[in-house]
This record gives C-alpha cells, sequence and structure tokens, in this order.
C-alpha cells in the first residue's frame, strides 16, 4: 500500500506552517493520525511536534557561518544538500513510515525553489519512487484574491510550481478569516471566463486584450488553478481542504475496498478505523 | 501586538529621519564629485526613469546593477543608485541611498524575533514607510539625472508580493517613468520547463505592477540568449521543445504556450553580461523604448490609480485620527502608545480590527447563546460518530 504525503509550498508568510500547525490539530480532534516534517532549515519554533527535521541533516546557521553565504545562498546550499543525501539520510528517516501513514511536508518559502532549482522536483521523483502518494498543496495569500490582476498573478505563480513539480496540485488561498468582505473573493474561487476577462480589460491597457483572452481561456479550461478558502478558524473550512486533498491523491479509496474484503473474512479492527475516516472524508 | 514593537518602530522612525538628513547632505556632496564632466543639465524639465531590477535569487541581479552604474559612469549618463536590499553583506557599487543606512536588518531580526526572511520584510516594511521621503529626494534633482536604478532583495518574493513592494513600486510610477527589469539566468533557463515557468512568473509580475516589463537575459557569457529569443519569437519551436523535454499534460502546456506566446507580445528582451558588460548599450536603448511606452499607455491609467489611491489613503488617515481621539478620550491624558504604528500601516489595515471583532463575537458566544453551543456540540459528535 502507498505512503501519503503532501507537500506544503507557498511563497514566504503564505502560511505554510499556520496550515500544518492547523492540520495536525483538526486531524488529532478527529482522531487521525499525520506526521508533520520540517524541510525548512531556516525555521525555528514550531506549534506542531515535528516528526523530522532538516536541521537534524543540516542546520542554516552553520552554513551561513561556515560558509561565508548569506541567507539565500545558504538556504539554497541546505536544500542542494538535502538532495545529496535523499537516498542516505531521508529515506532512511522515511522507514519509519509504513503504508498508509500520512505525512506533511512543511517547505521553505523560497520561490527559486520551485522554479529554478530542481531540488524539489528530485524530491518529489524520490518520493514517488519510494511509493509515495504527494499532493503539492500551494498556499496563496489571499490579499491574492482582492483584484484581478493579482489574482492573475498569483494563478501564474502557482502555475509555474504547477509545471514544474508535475503532481496533483491543490491551491489553497490562506487567511480568508483576515479578509474583510468575503463575497468579494467568491467570484475568484470559481472564475468565470468572460468576467475575467471583462475585469481584466478594465484594469489593464488596451494592448495587452489578447493576453488577457488567453489568460481567461486559460482559467477557464484548467480548473487546476482554481482556489479553495481556508479559514483556519473555522473547523469545517480545513476539513473540506482536507478532503480535496486526500481526494487528489486518492488518501482513503484503498482503505474502503480492503476493508470490505476484510470485513468478510475477519473484521480487522484498524483497517475498520481507516474504513471510517474515508467516509468522514468523502462527506 | 505588545508595547515593546511599537517602540521599536518609533524609535526607527527617528533614526530613519536623521538618517534621511544625513543622506540628503551626502546625496549633494556626491553629486558635485561624480559628475564634473557630464554637460550641463538640459533645460526642460526631463524626468529621469526609473529602472526598478527584480530577479529571482542568484540571478546576478546585483552584480548586474553594479555592470549598469559602470556603464553609465563610462558613458556620462547621470545615474542615481538606489539599494532595497537590507541582507546584502557587500555592495560592489557606491549606492546614493541604501536601505542598510536606515535599517539595521540584523537588529530587526533580532528585536522582533524574526527569520532571515521575515527580517527583510520588516525591514523593506519600516522603509516602506518612508518612502515618500525618497521619492522626494530623488524628485528634486530629477532635473540633473537620467537614470535612477533600483536594486530589490534577492528573494524576489518579499519585493514583488508584498504590501512594501506595491507602496514601493506605485509610489515611483506614480511620479516617474518606471520601468521592470526581470533579470532572467539564461543557463538555468536553458530547459524549456524552467524557462516556461519563469516566463509565468514574469507575466505574474507584468500583471501586479502594471508597469512596463523588460526582460534582460543576464549571464550570456556563459551561454547565449538565442534560444530564448527564437522560443519567444517561434511559438512552434517552443512548443517542440516543451514536448521533446517531458510528457507533461500537452493540453496544458499547449494552452500555457499560447498565453506566453501572447505575453511576448508586451515585452522587451535585452541579453546582457554583466561580467563582460555585453548588451549594455541594448539594455539603455530597451529602457529608453519602455520610457515611451509609459509615456503612451501608463500614464492616464496610472494618474487614475493614484486618484483612486488617494481617496483610500484620506480615508484611511479619517479612521487612523478618529482611533487616535478615541484613544486619547480613554487614556484621558496618561501617556499612551500611538495606534498607529507604522508596521501596520503597511500590512493589511484592517486585519487587526477584523481579529477584534471577531473575538468579541466570540465571547458574545459563549456568554450568552448557549442554544449554539449545543448545536456545535452535536455537531462534532456527528463526526466522531459516524
Amino acid at each position: 500500500m502507498p505512503r501519503y504525503a503532501q507537500l506544503i509550498i507557498g511563497p514566504a508568510g503564505s502560511g505554510k506552517s499556520t496550515y500544518c500547525n492547523n492540520l495536525y490539530q483538526h486531524c488529532q480532534s478527529v482522531g487521525r493520525v499525520i506526521h508533520i516534517v520540517n524541510l525548512d532549515p531556516a525555521a525555528e519554533h514550531f506549534e506542531y511536534p515535528v516528526a523530522l527535521d532538516i536541521r537534524e541533516l543540516i542546520s542554516l546557521d552553520d552554513v551561513m557561518d561556515e560558509l561565508k553565504l548569506g541567507p539565500n545562498g545558504g538556504l539554497v546550499y541546505c536544500m542542494e544538500y538535502l538532495e545529496d543525501n535523499l537516498d542516505d539520510w531521508l529515506s532512511e528517516q522515511l522507514e519509519d513510515y509504513i503504508d498508509d501513514d500520512y505525512l506533511v511536508f512543511d517547505c521553505p518559502g523560497q520561490i527559486e525553489l520551485y522554479s529554478h532549482i530542481p531540488v524539489l522536483r528530485t524530491f518529489v521523483d524520490h518520493l514517488k519512487k519510494w511509493d509515495f502518494a504527494v499532493c503539492a498543496v500551494y498556499m496563496l495569500d489571499s490579499q491574492f484574491a482582492s483584484d484581478v490582476t493579482k489574482y492573475i498573478s498569483g494563478c501564474m505563480a502557482s502555475l509555474s510550481a504547477m509545471v514544474q513539480l508535475e503532481i496533483p496540485h491543490v491551491n489553497i488561498l490562506t487567511k480568508m478569516d483576515l479578509l474583510p468582505n468575503k463575497s468579494k473573493v467568491d467570484k475568484f474561487l470559481d472564475p468565470d471566463a468572460r468576467l475575467l476577462l471583462g475585469d481584466l480589460n478594465d484594469q489593464m491597457a488596451p494592448r495587452f486584450q489578447k493576453l488577457n483572452k488567453a489568460l481567461a481561456e486559460l482559467v477557464d479550461d484548467y480548473s487546476m488553478v482554481s482556489f479553495l478558502p481556508l479559514d483556519i478558524r473555522d473547523e469545517e473550512s480545513i476539513q473540506f481542504v482536507l478532503s480535496h486533498i486526500d481526494n487528489a491523491i486518492q488518501f482513503g479509496e484503498d482503505a474502503e475496498v480492503k476493508v470490505k474484503d476484510y470485513d468478510a473474512d475477519m473484521g480487522d479492527p484498524e483497517d475498520a478505523e481507516n474504513f471510517d475516516v474515508g467516509n468522514i472524508d468523502d462527506d | 501586538m505588545s508595547d515593546v514593537d511599537l517602540d521599536i518602530s518609533d524609535e526607527e522612525k527617528e533614526s530613519t529621519r536623521t538618517d534621511f538628513e544625513k543622506l540628503k547632505l551626502e546625496s549633494k556632496g556626491k553629486a558635485v564629485e561624480d559628475k564634473p564632466s557630464t554637460s550641463s543639465p538640459t533645460t526642460d524639465v526631463k524626468k529621469p526613469i526609473i529602472v526598478i531590477v527584480i530577479g529571482m535569487a542568484g540571478s546576478g541581479k546585483t552584480t548586474l546593477m553594479h555592470r549598469l552604474v559602470a556603464h553609465c559612469h563610462e558613458t556620462g549618463k547621470r545615474g542615481y543608485v538606489l539599494n532595497l536590499d537590507p541582507a546584502v553583506t557587500n555592495l560592489p557599487y557606491g549606492a546614493n541611498i541604501d536601505i542598510r543606512d536606515t535599517v539595521k536588518y540584523k537588529n530587526v531580526m533580532k528585536e522582533y524575533g524574526l527569520g532571515p526572511n521575515g527580517g527583510i520584510l520588516t525591514s523593506l516594511n519600516l522603509f516602506a514607510t518612508k518612502f515618500d521621503e525618497v521619492v522626494g529626494l530623488v524628485e528634486k534633482r530629477a532635473s540633473e539625472l537620467d537614470y535612477v536604478l533600483v536594486d530589490t532583495p534577492g528573494q524576489i518574493e518579499i519585493f514583488t508580493w508584498s504590501a512594501s513592494g506595491a507602496i514601493i513600486t506605485e509610489a515611483f510610477a506614480s511620479t516617474f517613468p518606471t520601468v521592470v527589469t526581470y533579470v532572467v539566468d539564461t543557463p538555468r533557463s536553458t530547459s524549456p520547463v524552467t524557462f516556461m515557468s519563469n516566463m509565468l512568473y514574469a507575466c505574474g509580475i507584468l500583471y501586479k505592477t502594471r508597469l512596463p516589463l523588460m526582460l534582460a537575459f543576464n549571464k550570456t557569457d556563459v551561454t547565449q540568449h538565442e534560444f530564448a529569443v527564437e522560443w519567444m519569437e517561434d511559438f512552434e519551436k517552443f512548443q517542440d521543445a516543451v514536448e521533446c523535454d517531458k510528457s507533461y499534460n500537452a493540453n496544458l502546456s499547449r494552452s500555457l504556450c499560447l498565453v506566453l506566446d501572447e505575453f511576448y507580445q508586451n515585452l522587451h528582451n535585452v541579453g546582457v553580461s554583466a561580467v563582460t558588460g555585453a548588451g549594455m548599450e541594448k539594455f539603455f536603448q530597451t529602457v529608453d523604448a519602455c520610457r515611451v511606452e509609459y509615456m503612451e499607455n501608463y500614464r492616464k491609467e496610472l494618474d487614475e490609480r493614484k486618484k483612486e489611491r488617494e481617496a483610500i489613503e484620506e480615508e484611511r488617515r479619517r479612521a487612523n485620527l478618529a482611533k487616535l481621539e478615541r484613544d486619547i478620550a480613554e487614556s484621558k491624558g496618561q501617556s499612551v502608545v500611538p495606534a498607529s504604528a507604522p508596521k501596520k500601516d503597511v500590512l493589511h489595515n484592517e486585519d487587526d480590527e477584523v481579529t477584534d471583532v471577531r473575538e468579541e463575537e466570540e465571547e458574545d458566544y459563549d456568554s450568552e447563546a448557549d442554544d449554539d453551543d449545543d448545536e456545535e456540540d452535536d455537531d462534532e459528535k456527528l463526526y466522531r460518530y459516524q
């Protein structure tokens, strides 16, 4: 049976770690087990228990001190070091997690990692090789849904990560609880090409009309660039997001089928639990 | 938000002010030393072009800046240099205005207990609160300048995606012709997928800033940028390259190619090498072309946006003033920490208010609405026992 993984990516300050923390608490309250892995060598304190920490392998401060690198260069070095040690260190660490375990990787926020440097790509490929079902979860601050041009730029950034990683992809608008006017965001959650085009043409100089059209069509044709709202204060919202991600990596689907077999034979209680979890997700 | 935070920002504010004073003197001194050879200032009120240099970390922004500054000196163009990267340790060129003179990045990190990223972001936020003064400085010397070169933090998202980045860009754009230069790391972009994700990112920047955008393919000494130009000009060729490279969803890549093909129509591009200095003439020619474009296409729109923003600003000021009055009334003459700390101004204004309201609401629920609580309990039970 495969193992499952969420890869939490997105620009700095988009709420990745907060999401991880809330997800952990949510899962605890519904009786589901997840493990959170920290991949950010610059992170310092965590509100969630860290199952596995990249800082055990390498610390950003050491790198910055010893190699005289700036914060950025240091981070890139750390990530490339991780890439080199994927087979030794990470695979060893991940051996503890067996079938059906659910891991969440909290990634650093540097945009370069998702577009320029193939580290994350290699990382994902390795996870896939180790029989993980991986889903990229792209976090975007909800201020990006405040007007149409920002929305497009958010879409582009998300697309750029999507193209690079080539795995199931879920986009999430975070910090919905901070938005004063939620109804304004609704049109971006389920965008309509014509409305979007109209707005874009209003906002941009006339010579961009063709580009606007192409973009609006792209957003319309590919529901991949649609966003899910996340309000971390609201349990249901977390559940909603989680069920979407589970759906993308088909978490629980295997369990359901097998449980039926086992039910007839011996009624394995452990799998029956999984069955329940799967069911809740579908709600 | 603790009192400590606010105190620090006030200190910062003060130091900013004094530093700006110093800067004024320095920049005046520099102008006299640096440009004795240039021709006498032209009589018309020709405004300098602001060139904002943006790029991914490691794309060679700072080196390119160095080269641009050197080129300005060589050719007698009168340039003015701004550094907005608080984390840079040594700057190869002399900056007329340096964010590091105003904000000490290391101190910000320590005082606020932030990581490197948060430190840079906060430094930039603090700087943005005083950015009108920077624009003022540039404006004063506008008649004797040709180019204002702006270096941005290595973390691209901090400049392009943060509120302070937007404030800085808009402050410039509303006063001067402004061009955004997106520096592309050419050797790293030889893979079609990386190229595509780079271009998508650039497209995002175009939509975020709504300013003329030019691509500078850097490091042409390592890899010539002809391949990129070919891809940008010939849709079919790029399509072929993408399909050769990966078996990625053909439909998506085709649509993306189409989008990008339109995107390229609105772009200027130039190949440069920061190391050898190749392509510098072309770079400045392109900047001039962008200036014309700005004047023709962006000016009017920007004026409208400026008006809009002023209206919002006015609104905000009124709200803040009201808040201040309320605070004064509440404190009854005791000393109070100002309600409108600069940090808050820069970030979401409404955030805190919204949160407050929320909390109040929740408290209400707890104390009064017992019925609601019961319902929630039932829901939870349903989850558990389903």
